[in-house]
């Protein structure tokens, strides 16, 4: 498998695991150049903002014709990039645009809210009540993104190969299981069995 | 790795420069919650000059994001503030087409910082002080 998507979370600890992921395979991880450079190749830089302000602090609004070209970019950049290969790529709806290749892998982590809150609250220094505030408007923000531009539900699981609930998993845990499942893929599809006739 | 919403202010845009209005210590702040790289006032575009080549009129953005290649200026929602901004704005186009820039609306975010937890931030730069400056 020679490109992998991860959509996850916030809380989910999915950045900690695609990094994982990405130094067992020798795969790169993209993340904010494909959303800077898909913003660029739209014409309109500030878009980058708006996807990674998950919360509204930043209050930005782009038009539609901007939102609609910064879709085209980051397709068309997502293809560039599966094409090279060896890549894992972060969020953005990675799971629907890329979803037609076979040589693709789309995981998906998830994890009990409570827990999710109770991280953030640590890692951030926050009241419960306000990681709490974080992870609900995150959670609304990606799934409204997918619903949006891709009329895709977020909590599908039929939009991955795999779906991970962190609860009980260690970081290092859910990487191996990636790559175990990424290798069974290879298997499969290098398999004459397997193989679509054709 | 340090988390992005780890980032001192001082460390996302090294040294800390003062800034001339609160409305833009917030903004750095945001960015620097999202981890995104920024610096203030990096530079200076000549807008008009006089007969001997004199700079007569010059804008200098707030904000210059290198990962966005995007500078940015903010204004409050007075709309004689809006409309002056905007008229550098399309001048800036003008001579200078290679450039992106956007002009950021700010509104009162209080309620959204405390919601989220930047209740600290929000008391010290939402002041009385800070809500009657331009």
């Amino acid at each position: 498998m020679a490109t992998i998507t991860l959509s996850r979370q916030l809380g989910s600890r999915g950045d900690e695991v695609a990094q994982a992921i990405g130094e067992r395979l020798g795969y790169r991880v993209v993340y904010r150049d494909l959303l800077n450079t898909a913003a660029q190749r739209a014409g309109a830089p500030e878009l980058a903002l708006e996807v990674l302000d998950v919360l509204g602090l930043l209050q930005t609004s782009a038009t539609p014709q901007a939102h609609q070209a910064f879709q085209q970019a980051l397709h068309e950049l997502m293809v560039e990039l599966a094409d090279q290969g060896k890549v894992i790529l972060i969020g953005r709806a990675g799971c629907v645009l890329l979803r037609e290749r076979l040589d693709v892998f789309h995981v998906r982590l998830v994890a009990p809210v409570a827990q999710r809150v109770e991280r953030i609250a640590q890692q951030r220094g926050l009241s419960p009540a306000a990681a709490q505030a974080q992870v609900e408007a995150s959670d609304q923000t990606r799934r409204a993104y997918l619903r949006q531009h891709h009329h895709a539900n977020w909590d599908d699981p039929h939009l991955y190969d795999l779906v991970i609930n962190m609860e009980k998993l260690t970081v290092d845990s859910a990487a191996a299981l990636v790559c175990l499942a990424c290798t069974h893929q290879v298997d499969r599809h290098d398999s004459p069995l397997e193989r679509p006739l054709g | 790795m340090i988390p992005p919403w780890s980032v001192p202010l001082a460390e996302a845009a090294s040294p800390q420069p003062t800034f001339s209005h609160p409305m833009e210590e917030i903004f750095a702040r945001i960015l620097g919650y999202y981890g995104i790289q920024w610096h203030y006032e990096p530079r200076t575009f000549p807008l008009a000059w006089d007969e001997q080549g004199n700079v007569t009129e010059a804008f200098t953005p707030d904000f210059y994001l290198p990962e966005q290649k995007l500078y940015v200026e903010l204004t409050t929602l007075r709309p004689q503030l809006i409309r002056h901004k905007n008229r550098k704005l399309r001048r800036m186009k003008e001579l200078y087409p290679e450039i992106n820039i956007k002009l950021f609306k700010r509104q009162d975010l209080r309620d959204m910082m405390i919601k989220y937890g930047l209740v600290d931030e929000a008391e010290k730069l939402l002041g009385t002080e800070a809500q009657n400056a331009t």
